[in-house]
C-alpha cells in the first residue's frame, strides 16, 4: 500500500544548484597519461629532483598494476579509459597572490555561488581558506596572521619548495604509492592540494578550509593533502567539494595524509557534494579517495567527520593507524545516495598502540535506484592491550529500488580488547511520516527532517557553519526520493 | 457553512467496512464528544479525517470549511486548520522537539504567506507555552516523544495543538495512558483553546476525560455509525448503562 | 585455465585412478552427477586465500598433504564407535566411516523415516542429489560430488523418530581423505531431528569433506544439532545447502569442538513464505584449532525469519572466526533477519575474525548485526570468588554462562543437555588455566 511504488518513479530533480561552469581561461596538459606528462606536471609546478622521481617511481608502480582497478568494492561503472582525460589544468591567470583583492572576479564569483563567503569567513568567522579551483591552489586566506603564530598552510605545490624537509619527510608516509591503484595514480599526477604543519603546543585559533571544485571539461582532480600536527598541536580542518554539472563522468582520485605526533589533534570534516549525474545516472564524478590519518604520538586524536551526498561514484575509507598508545581515531559518515548513485565507504581502524581507542558511527541513507555500502574494517593487533571499539552502522533505504548494505571485517588478536558493533536496517516509517505531515509540513520536509534525526549523531561533530550547510544538503540530495 | 461536514461516510481498510454511514456536523465553536465502545471505528474516523493512507473511502464526503477534504493530500489538510492529536504520538530518533515545532509552525506560515518565524520569537513563544502546560524548559531540547512518558507524550500533543492554533482539533483518546492530574493539565490547555472560531472532536472510552472537557454534543459510535447523539448528559447516561444497548443495536 | 585465486591440491591424481571402484559406480544417476563435477574440478582446485570467503581459513597446509582416498586404503579398521561419541536417549544411530554406511554399528529401527545408502539402486528422493549443493558454486561441493564416498538419504515423511548420525575418521599409514554425502528430504508437514557427531580416531591427518543437502516441503520441522570434535590434526570442511519451502521450520546448531582445521558452511535459501530459520552455534577451541562458521542465508521472498546466534571461546592460540551473510531481495519485504557474534578470549594468543555482512534491496524490513569481543569481566569473576568458589570453577561457569545464550537457543532439551556436557567436558580436559 501506500507512496512506496511511486518512489520508482523518481522525478526529474536537476537540484545541483552547484553545476555552472565558470568561463576562465586554463591552461591544460595535452591529453592523456605518459612519464612525459608526470614530467611536464613536475616542471610546470618547479619541483625538485626528489619530487619528480617520487612521482615517476609512482606512474611506473601504477603501470605494474596493468590498469588492474580494485574489483572488491560494492560499484559498477565502465572502464575508465585513463588516456582520455587531461591530468592537468590550471586557470590562466597567475596565482602569486597575497590577497584576495588580486583573485579573477569570477572566480570569486563563483565561490559566493558556492556559497562560500571567503571574506566573510576570513572577517566574522576566522576561517583560513585555501581554495583549490581544478587542481591549483588559487589564494590562500588568513596566511600572515597564520604564519606569526607558526602554522603553515599553503599550497602543497608550495611547501615542496619552502618546506621540503617537512614534505619529504611525511608526504607518501601514511599512503604510500604501493598503497592501491588509486594512490598511485595520485602520486603521479597530483596537482596541488593543501599542506598544513601546526607547531608543537598550538592550539590552531581558526578552522583551517579548502574548497574543492573541478571546473575544466575532462579533467581528472588529483589532489594531495598533507596535514601534520606537532606534539600537543590541534587543529580542524574543513574541506568542501563541488563540480559543475557535466554529461561525462569526471575523475577524482585524491590522498589526504594526516599525521599527529604525541598529545596531538586533528578534526578533519568533509562535505563532499560533488555533481551526482542526473536522475537517469548520466554523468557525475568518480570519486576514489584514500585518506588515512597516522596517528604516531601518544595521546593523539584524529575525527573524521563526512558527509558524502555526491558523486556518481563514492570510494572512500578515511583511516586511522592508531601506533601511539592511547591514541584514539573516530570515523563519522553520513552517506546519502539518491537515483543511480553509488557509494562504497567507510573506515579502516588499526589498534597497534595499547590502550588505543576507535569509534565508528556510520549512517547510509539510500533512496531512488542507488546502492550505498558500508565497509569497513577493525583490526587489533596482538600488541594492542586493552584496546576498545565501538561501531554503529544504520541504514535507511526510502522506496524498494534502492540497495543498502553493510560489510564489517572485524579482526581481533588480542584478549583484552573489547570491540562492539552493532548495525541496523530500517526504513521510514509510514506512521513518522504521516506525523510530520499531519503538522503540515510537505513530504520532502518531512523527509528531511526524518532524515536529518536519523543523522544526528554524525551532522552534530561538524563545526557549526559546516552543519547548517550539510542539513540543507540531505534534504536537497534527497528530493524527489519520495514520491 | 459548517466547519466539518461528514454525510454518509463508508470506509474500509483492508477489504473490511468500518464505518458504515457516519453523518456529523460540527460548527465553529462547538465541541463534540465521539463515545463508543472498542474496535468501533473511531480512530479510523479520525485518521480519514487526518488523511492517513490505507483507509478506502467508498462512499459519502467530508467537507472541512466548504472544501473537499478527500481532494487534499494529508499536509495540505493540515495547513489548512486541521489538527489531530494522537493517540500514540510515534517518536522520531534524532530530531528534536523544538527542530520539528519550528518547522511546522514554518510551513503553515508559509501557507499563509507570512514570512518565517525568527529564533528569537519563536523561543519566547515556546517558552511561554510550555510553561502554561506546566512542562519543563528543557522538553523541547528532547528528541521528539522519544522516552517522554504517556503523560508527556500528550502533553506535548496539547503544545503543538496550541501553537499551530487549529480551527479544528481532533483529540484521539488523549486521555488514555494518564493519570488524573496530568489529565486535568490536559484538559485545561484544551480549554484555553476554546474559541468561537474553533471546533472540537473529542474521540474518548471513557467519560472520564468529559468531565474535564465538556461537550455541547455527545454522539455514539457502534457499529461504524452514529446510533445516537445528544447532550453532555448522553455522557453520563452511558457511565451508568455502558454501551451494550447501542452494540446490541448496531448489531 | 584456472580460475584466480584458486589453490592446486596435491591428490587429484590419486582420485582419479579409483573412479571405477567408488561406491554406487555404475549407478546411473550418481556417474552422471560425477562426472560432471570432474569436469569442474578439472578447473578448479581448492579455495585459496584470496578468494573473499576464504580470507580468513587458509588451506594451503591442507593442499600440501597427499591424501589418499580413505576407501583405497586397506590398512584402515574401525570396529567400533568410539567412547567420546555420547549416546543420544530415543535416536536410532547411523554410522558412517570414512563416509560409507557401516549397517553393522548401525541401529535398524526407524520410524518416519526411510534410510538408505545413496549408493543403493532405487534411492527415494535420489533425483534431488546436487540440486541445492551444485559443484560449479563452490569448489568443495565439486570435490565431494567427484568422489563422494557413497553416504546416505533420508527421505522423511511423518513425525520421524530422531536420528543420530556419526560420522568416523580415520587414516591408515598414510593420510586419507573422504567425501560423505547426506540428502535429507523431508515432505511437507513431515518432522526430523538430527544430531550429528563428527569425530576421528588419531594417527595420521585425515580429511572429511562432508556435502549435505536439506529440502524441507512446506510446513516441514528439521532440527539439526551438529557437533564436530574431530581428532587434533584432523580437517573438516563441511557444506551444508538448505532449502526451506513456506511455513517450514529449520532449526540448526553446530557446536565446534576439536579438530585442526574446521569450516561449517551453511547456505539457507527461503523458498517460499512465511519460514523460520534458526541457524546457531557455539564453539570452544584450544590449541591450534582454527573452527570457521560461515553462513548464507538467502531471503528471496516475503515474510521468513532468520536468526543466527553464534557465541564462542578461544585458549591458546586457536582461531576462531563467523562470517555471516544476508541478502534480502527486492521482493522479500517484510523480512525479519538478525546475526549476533560474540567471542570470549581466554588467555593472549588466540585470534577471532567476525564479517557479518548485510545485503539488502528491500525497504521494509527488519535487519541487524551485532558482534563483539572481549575477555572475562574481572568484576564478574570477583564476584564469583568473593562467594569462596574457587577461580577455575569460577572461570568455567563463567564460560559455560557466556556459550548458554546459544546454547540455550537448542530447542531439543535432551540435545541441549548433550552439548552442554560436552562444552564442560572440553573446560575439564582443559583443567586449569591462568
Amino acid at each position: 500500500m501506500a507512496t512506496r511504488e511511486t518512489a520508482a518513479a523518481v522525478k526529474d530533480i536537476e537540484q545541483y544548484k552547484y553545476g555552472f561552469v565558470t568561463d576562465i581561461e586554463s591552461d591544460r596538459a595535452p591529453k592523456g597519461l605518459s612519464e612525459d606528462i608526470v614530467r611536464f606536471i613536475s616542471a610546470k609546478k618547479d619541483e625538485p629532483e626528489w619530487m619528480l622521481e617520487w612521482r615517476l617511481k609512482a606512474y611506473r608502480y601504477w603501470l605494474t598494476l596493468a590498469h588492474e582497478e580494485p574489483t572488491w568494492a560494492k560499484l559498477h561503472y565502465p572502464k575508465i579509459d585513463y588516456q582520455d582525460a587531461y591530468y592537468y589544468a590550471a586557470p590562466k591567470q597567475q596565482i602569486k597572490l597575497d590577497s584576495l583583492d588580486e583573485v579573477d572576479p569570477k572566480l570569486l564569483e563563483t565561490y559566493k555561488k558556492l556559497g562560500i563567503p571567503i571574506k566573510e569567513q576570513q572577517i566574522l568567522a576566522g576561517v583560513a581558506v585555501d581554495a583549490v579551483f581544478d587542481s591549483v591552489s588559487v589564494a590562500t586566506t588568513y596566511k600572515k596572521k597564520l604564519r606569526e603564530m607558526g602554522v603553515i598552510f599553503s599550497p602543497i605545490s608550495e611547501a615542496v619548495k619552502t618546506h621540503p624537509e617537512l614534505v619529504q619527510k611525511y608526504l607518501g608516509s601514511v599512503v604510500p604509492y604501493t598503497d592501491n591503484f588509486f594512490a598511485a595514480l595520485n602520486c603521479a599526477v597530483f596537482t596541488d592540494g593543501s599542506f598544513v604543519y601546526i607547531p608543537k603546543g598550538l592550539r590552531c585559533p581558526m578552522e583551517l578550509s579548502t574548497y574543492f571544485r573541478i571546473n575544466e571539461k575532462n579533467t581528472g582532480q588529483f589532489e594531495r593533502t598533507l596535514i601534520i600536527a606537532d606534539e600537543g598541536a590541534y587543529v580542524s580542518y574543513l574541506e568542501g567539494c563541488t563540480a559543475p554539472q557535466r554529461d561525462e563522468n569526471q575523475l577524482h582520485a585524491a590522498v589526504v595524509e594526516l599525521i599527529t605526533l604525541d598529545n596531538a589533534e586533528i578534526k578533519y570534516s568533509t562535505v563532499q557534494n560533488w555533481y551526482p549525474g542526473d536522475a537517469q545516472g548520466k554523468g557525475g564524478i568518480y570519486n576514489f579517495v584514500t585518506k588515512r590519518a597516522a596517528c604516531r604520538g601518544k595521546n593523539s586524536k584524529v575525527m573524521w567527520t563526512q558527509v558524502e551526498t555526491g558523486s556518481a561514484i563514492t570510494w572512500k575509507y578515511p583511516s586511522c593507524i592508531l601506533q601511539g598508545d592511547g591514541s584514539s581515531g573516530e570515523f563519522y559518515s553520513v552517506a546519502i545516495t539518491n537515483n543511480y548513485q553509488q557509494a562504497d565507504t567507510g573506515t579502516k581502524m588499526i589498534h597497534l598502540g595499547k590502550n588505543t581507542r576507535s569509534k565508528i558511527i556510520s549512517k547510509g541513507i539510500s533512496a531512488g535506484h542507488a546502492n550505498n555500502t558500508y565497509r569497513g574494517l577493525v583490526r587489533v593487533g596482538a600488541k594492542a592491550d586493552d584496546a576498545r571499539n565501538y561501531t554503529q552502522c544504520d541504514s535507511l533505504l526510502i522506496g524498494s529500488t534502492c540497495g543498502a548494505h553493510t560489510v564489517p571485517y572485524i579482526e581481533t588478536h588480542n584478549p583484552t580488547a573489547q570491540t562492539e558493533h552493532e548495525a541496523t536496517t530500517s526504513k521510514i516509517s509510514e506512521d513518522q511520516l504521516f506525523y510530520c505531515l499531519q503538522r503540515g509540513m510537505t513530504k520532502e520536509e518531512a523527509v528531511s527532517l526524518i532524515v536529518n534525526g536519523f543523522c544526528r549523531e554524525v551532522l552534530q561533530t561538524l563545526p557549526m557553519e559546516f552543519a547548517v550547510e550539510a542539513q540543507k544538503l540531505v534534504g536537497i540530495s534527497l528530493e524527489g526520493s519520495v514520491g | 457553512m459548517s466547519l466539518l461536514e461528514i454525510k454518509n461516510l463508508h470506509v474500509s481498510v483492508v477489504g473490511k467496512e468500518i464505518l458504515k454511514g457516519v453523518d456529523l456536523t460540527i460548527n465553529a465553536g462547538e465541541v463534540h464528544a465521539i463515545m463508543g465502545p472498542n474496535g468501533t471505528g473511531k480512530s479510523t474516523l479520525s485518521n480519514v479525517i487526518a488523511g492517513r493512507e490505507g483507509y478506502e473511502v467508498t462512499q459519502g464526503s467530508v467537507t472541512f470549511d466548504g472544501k473537499d477534504v478527500f481532494a487534499m493530500a494529508a499536509d495540505e489538510r493540515a495547513r489548512a486548520g486541521i489538527f489531530l492529536a494522537f493517540q500514540y504520538p510515534v517518536e522520531i530518533p534524532g530530531v528534536t522537539t523544538s527542530a520539528f515545532l519550528k518547522t511546522a509552525i514554518n510551513a503553515k506560515r508559509r501557507a499563509e504567506g507570512k514570512t518565517e518565524i525568527d529564533a528569537m520569537e519563536f523561543l519566547k513563544l515556546v517558552k511561554a507555552k510550555t510553561k502554561a502546560l506546566g512542562m519543563a524548559d528543557d522538553m523541547i531540547k528532547r528528541m521528539l516523544n522519544v522516552g517522554f512518558s504517556g503523560g508527556e507524550k500528550k502533553r506535548a500533543e496539547v503544545l503543538q495543538m496550541t501553537l499551530l492554533e487549529p480551527k479544528l482539533a481532533i483529540l484521539d483518546e488523549t486521555d488514555s495512558g494518564l493519570d488524573i492530574d496530568a489529565l486535568k493539565i490536559v484538559s485545561e490547555g484544551v480549554n484555553a483553546l476554546r474559541a468561537p472560531t474553533r471546533g472540537f472532536l473529542v474521540i474518548t472510552h471513557y467519560q472520564r476525560l468529559l468531565d474535564y472537557i465538556v461537550p455541547d454534543f455527545v454522539h455514539v459510535l457502534a457499529g461504524g455509525k452514529v446510533v445516537a447523539s445528544g447532550g453532555k448528559e448522553l455522557a453520563k447516561e452511558l457511565e451508568a448503562t455502558g454501551y451494550a444497548k447501542y452494540q446490541g443495536a448496531a448489531a | 585455465m584456472k580460475s584466480p585465486g584458486i589453490l592446486d591440491h596435491a591428490f587429484g591424481a590419486a582420485y582419479a585412478k579409483r573412479l571405477g571402484g567408488l561406491p554406487g559406480a555404475a549407478t546411473t544417476a550418481l556417474d552422471a552427477l560425477r562426472q560432471r563435477a570432474r569436469v569442474t574440478l578439472g578447473t578448479d582446485g581448492l579455495p585459496g586465500p584470496k578468494l573473499e570467503e576464504w580470507r580468513f581459513t587458509p588451506l594451503r597446509g591442507l593442499a600440501k598433504i597427499p591424501f589418499i582416498p580413505a576407501a583405497s586404503a586397506e590398512d584402515i579398521e574401525v570396529s567400533d564407535v568410539p567412547l567420546s561419541v555420547p549416546k543420544i536417549a530415543g535416536a536410532a544411530r547411523i554410522v558412517l566411516v570414512n563416509g560409507v554406511y557401516r549397517p553393522d554399528l548401525s541401529d535398524q529401527d526407524f520410524s518416519g523415516v526411510s534410510v538408505s545408502p545413496l549408493s543403493t539402486k532405487n534411492v527415494d528422493g535420489r533425483e534431488l542429489l546436487g540440486h541445492l549443493a551444485t559443484p560449479s558454486a563452490a569448489p568443495l561441493v565439486a570435490l565431494n560430488t567427484a568422489y563422494m564416498a557413497e553416504g546416505i538419504a533420508l527421505h522423511v515423511h511423518g513425525a520421524a523418530k530422531p536420528i543420530h548420525l556419526v560420522s568416523i575418521g580415520a587414516s591408515g599409514a598414510e593420510p586419507a581423505a573422504f567425501h560423505p554425502r547426506v540428502l535429507i528430504v523431508a515432505e511437507a508437514n513431515s518432522s526430523l531431528t538430527l544430531i550429528e557427531t563428527h569425530v576421528g580416531l588419531p594417527g595420521q591427518p585425515y580429511f572429511s569433506n562432508p556435502v549435505t543437502e536439506i529440502v524441507l516441503g512446506s510446513g516441514a520441522a528439521v532440527r539439526r544439532y551438529v557437533e564436530v570434535a574431530e581428532d587434533a590434526d584432523a580437517f573438516h570442511l563441511a557444506t551444508t545447502a538448505v532449502a526451506v519451502a513456506e511455513n517450514a521450520t529449520f532449526e540448526a546448531f553446530h557446536l565446534g569442538l576439536g579438530g585442526a582445521l574446521v569450516r561449517q558452511e551453511t547456505h539457507v535459501a527461503f523458498a517460499g513464505t512465511d519460514a523460520t530459520v534458526k541457524l546457531h552455534g557455539a564453539y570452544a577451541l584450544s590449541g591450534k584449532s582454527h573452527h570457521d562458521f560461515t553462513t548464507v542465508i538467502d531471503h528471496h521472498v516475503p515474510s521468513c525469519k532468520s536468526n543466527q546466534i553464534f557465541k564462542g571461546v578461544v585458549a591458546d592460540d586457536a582461531h576462531g572466526v563467523y562470517q555471516g551473510r544476508i541478502h534480502v531481495a527486492r521482493d522479500a519485504q517484510k523480512t525479519d533477519a538478525r546475526q549476533l557474534h560474540k567471542a570470549l578470549f581466554l588467555n593472549r594468543g588466540p585470534k577471532v575474525d567476525c564479517k557479518p555482512e548485510l545485503e539488502i534491496y528491500a525497504d521494509d524490513v527488519q535487519c541487524a548485526h551485532g558482534a563483539a569481543t572481549g575477555e572475562i569481566d574481572p568484576d564478574h569473576l570477583f564476584y564469583l570468588l568473593s562467594r569462596g568458589i574457587d577461580p577455575e570453577r569460577a572461570r568455567n561457569l563463567l564460560v559455560e554462562g557466556f556459550l548458554a545464550d546459544a546454547v540455550n537457543e537448542i530447542s531439543d532439551e535432551t540435545v541441549r543437555d548433550v552439548f552442554v556436557g560436552q562444552i564442560a567436558g572440553w573446560l575439564k580436559k582443559r583443567g586449569v588455566q591462568s
